[in-house]
């Protein structure tokens, strides 16, 4: 019996035994203050050149380093404890700090891919890089213009890294964005979040985190596009425009309002920008609240031809002189008018540039191969065959503004 | 050892259902899009019906034979030594079912949450929590398939619902796709994930009322098969199909990039995660259930509760013989597809035969029911 009974106690301690070891995960364990949190990287091309590293995943004489052109990386690490939780709370958990200098790191590193930077980056650092939390990617125009498949390639095979991170190209250098220290926010890259998330809040820009520029440009029938940014006098980011790609290089970047007809023809609300209209003598500004589109496809003489039908609602928002009264319908008729032939030119503008350049960013070939499967299988298939068609492809654009409201003065 | 045929008609509806919905479900738009591009839904449909074939071959035979499993009636109808040929082909299919589940399992939580972590413990825990499940009795096997069920699918609804904010209508078409000449190839493919409900063939003679078998089995596929077919959706409308070529796992990326409202959580893959190892559990239960019981049947012993563990190591070693991940998938659907053979060709030839010889044991027939016996009561152990 007594052997019996120890079999019995055996089998039950046995299993604790062992589940502490297997369940207990401790092989990943990796503590929060000893990671290196990278919250926003910028990738630039390197001018210095190769001299500045050591070869930490080749060997130079075996395996030489890839010919292309070195990146130049610039990250920015949170310092552990030191971001402030919560609003306002600055002098809570770990001494928190309101100088930006003071919540991140900004470390610099060459490489010739994305990967050998990180890892050259890694062979400096003491704790292991982690990019979970990474929200910001800042692209320079140089390496967006050259095709940067390299970086998207690592970005989507990395697991850690989220799909909602904003991806965007700088005019500039790259690293310059990511060096700024804004007095708006605590942490840097939360002032460049909060700077495009705001602009997609008020309608000024369409949300294009990094997962969605990955799926727009995989699609045969459209093109991806990002916000382009430029960094102004006292530190401040200006959206100032989309740059826009054919497959994966930039081939374009547009004016900032010209990003108002790219949501208008997407069809993305709430209406954000402001035109101004010429009328008698007197210049009024209207602004958009909300855009409708609807985009048709008919096959004509064996090419697709397209109709876009759009309608924005809008209210006048001031007026530069009083040679105008609105107290009465027809003059507001009028403004509509005037107003709708000159936003129909800028949303044509766009279209043009998009064509003469073969990047759909709209998508329109997508709705050839949703609409018109026949045409599509026989006539495009291919990526490549869709951004040649594209150019030739007629683009109908008829845009009508209604005027909804004045404000609060009655003329 | 058995149980007391007390298995209800909820019950078996849930095994169908927590079967079919296993480790599958990350890979599963992948799959459909390879195949039918945009069509990708009516591709993870298809798979659905064609699954749906199989598990209403194993009711159809279940009904004719309603206090046997699959091992004994198989006997009665083509004769002893073939019917053990099948049988065993049959546990040596779903024990590699077993161990290749358990290894894609281990594969994904090595790749995207413990890096470190060798892929050996992973599946190793996977295995062991199946074994040591496995020991109870048909009963309580039903019970935990029904517990988990709403476990596996709120969430996964869950996610299917809140992507449908970041979804693209026209993704979806047309809805033939561009390349429709894939779309059975992918409906083959999608059908392989719909196996593991052969182990109702062991449920059934074990229910209160194995002749209503049909009703629940209808709805557990149902459930399985649009769960599929909506996560295959949301997957197409929110990445595209062109994306989704791309991805390993767009289930999981789906749930990546998913965000409960009010910034409750930015992204759900890590709830999503915790659920899905539900979800492999489940159908690791069902398909090593089903070699263990099938064993028994066949080798005839009363009391299989000495079996999971004892088989382990080799489900263990035949879990570690793909080399890679990419060497993985392939075996996976090779496997699968010869193992359509067994799980759908197999009692389709039976059935066809049984119709032939009048083979049944449910009482319409005296004389076989006689001769056949009742199948093992439960013995009291």
């Amino acid at each position: 019996m007594t052997g019996n009974r120890w079999r019995r106690t055996a089998c039950r301690i046995f299993p604790l035994l062992i589940s502490f070891p297997l369940l207990g995960g401790c092989w990943d364990r990796l503590e929060l203050e000893e990671r290196a949190v990278i919250l926003g990287v910028a990738v630039d091309d390197a001018e210095s050149g190769p001299a500045e590293e050591g070869d930490v995943t080749h060997m130079p004489d075996f395996e030489p380093a890839p010919e292309q052109p070195m990146y130049r990386l610039t990250v920015q690490i949170a310092l552990p404890g030191r971001i402030p939780l919560g609003p306002g709370g600055g002098g809570g958990g770990g001494g928190g700090t309101s100088k930006p200098s003071e919540t991140v790191w900004i470390v610099g590193v060459t490489g010739h891919t994305i990967d050998d930077a990180m890892m050259n980056l890694q062979q400096k650092l003491s704790a292991p890089l982690f990019l979970g939390h990474l929200r910001v990617i800042v692209v320079s125009e140089k390496i967006a213009r050259r095709g940067f498949s390299n970086l998207n390639d690592y970005l989507r095979r990395n697991p850690e890294v989220r799909r909602m991170a904003w991806m965007m190209i700088s005019a500039g250098k790259a690293e310059e964005v990511i060096r700024t220290h804004p007095p708006l926010e605590r942490v840097p890259t939360m002032y460049v979040i909060s700077t495009l998330d705001n602009a997609a809040r008020t309608g000024k820009f369409p949300q294009t985190f990094a997962g969605m520029f990955w799926s727009n440009s995989s699609k045969k029938g459209q093109e991806g596009v990002l916000p382009y940014v430029r960094l102004k006098e006292e530190q401040t980011l200006e959206i100032a425009g989309l740059a826009m790609f054919r497959s994966d290089r930039m081939v374009a970047s547009s004016s900032p309002l010209q990003i108002a007809a790219y949501m208008g023809i997407k069809h993305i609300n709430p209406g954000g920008y402001r035109g101004i209209v010429q009328i008698g003598g007197d210049s009024l500004t209207i602004y958009s609240t909300h855009r409708s589109s609807k985009i048709r496809v008919r096959i004509r003489d064996g090419q697709p031809a397209f109709t876009v039908d759009i309608g924005i609602e809008a209210n006048v928002e001031e007026k530069s002189n009083e040679s105008v009264s609105l107290s009465n319908e027809t003059i507001l008729r009028e403004l509509e008018k005037i107003g709708g032939q000159s936003t129909q030119e800028l949303y044509q503008g766009l279209v043009e540039k998009t064509q003469q350049y073969g990047s759909d960013i709209f998508g329109f070939g997508e709705y050839v191969r949703a609409k018109k499967p026949g045409f599509w299988n026989a006539q495009v298939k291919t990526k490549e065959k869709w951004q040649r068609m594209y150019k030739e492809a007629s683009i109908d654009v008829n845009l009508k503004i209604h005027i909804r409201r004045i404000g609060m003065k009655a003329e | 050892m058995r149980s007391d045929r007390e298995i209800t008609m909820i019950q078996l509806g849930s095994v169908v259902s927590s079967s079919i919905i296993g480790v599958g479900i990350l890979p599963l738009p992948l799959f459909a899009v390879r195949a039918g591009g945009a069509g990708a839904p009516l591709v993870a449909m298809l798979g659905s019906m064609i699954g749906f074939a199989g598990i209403w071959l194993l009711v159809a035979l279940g009904k004719r034979f309603p206090r046997e499993t699959f091992v004994q009636y198989s006997q009665s109808i083509v004769g002893k030594w073939p019917a053990a040929v099948g049988s065993l082909l049959i546990i040596v299919y779903f024990t590699v079912l077993t161990a290749f589940g358990a290894r894609e399992f281990g594969e994904v939580v090595i790749t995207s949450v413990l890096k470190n972590t060798p892929v050996e413990v992973t599946v190793i825990v996977m295995l062991l929590l199946t074994a040591v499940s496995c020991r109870q009795d048909l009963t309580a096997f039903a019970y935990i398939q029904y517990f988990y069920l709403p476990v596996i699918l709120v969430p996964a609804w869950l996610i299917v619902i809140l992507s449908l904010k970041n979804a693209d209508f026209i993704n979806l078409l047309p809805l033939w796709g561009n390349e429709p000449q894939g779309i059975w190839r992918g409906g083959l493919s999608i059908a392989n994930l719909f196996q593991t409900s052969f182990v109702i063939s062991c449920i059934i003679p074990a229910m209160k009322h194995p002749n209503k078998a049909l009703i629940p089995c209808v709805w557990g596929t149902v459930l399985a098969g649009a769960m599929y077919v909506a996560i295959v959706a949301a997957a197409v409308g929110v990445f595209g199909a062109e994306e989704i070529r791309l991805l390993l796992w767009p289930t999981l990326e789906l749930a990546k990039t998913t965000s409960l409202p009010a910034n409750v959580l930015e992204r759900m893959d890590a709830a999503f995660l915790s659920i899905w190892v539900t979800a492999v559990f489940t159908t690791l239960h069902c398909s090593y259930t089903l070699t263990v019981v099938s064993m028994a049947d066949l080798f005839k012993l009363k009391d299989y509760r000495a079996l999971p563990i004892f088989l382990l190591p080799l489900v263990f070693m035949l879990a570690m013989q793909p080399q890679s991940i990419v060497q993985m998938y392939t075996t996976i659907h090779f496997i699968g597809q010869l193992g359509l053979l067994l799980t759908i060709g197999y009692p389709a030839v039976l059935l066809l035969i049984a119709l032939a010889r009048g083979k049944r044991s449910d009482g319409v027939d005296r004389k076989s029911l006689e001769k056949n016996g009742l199948p093992d009561l439960p013995a009291s152990d």
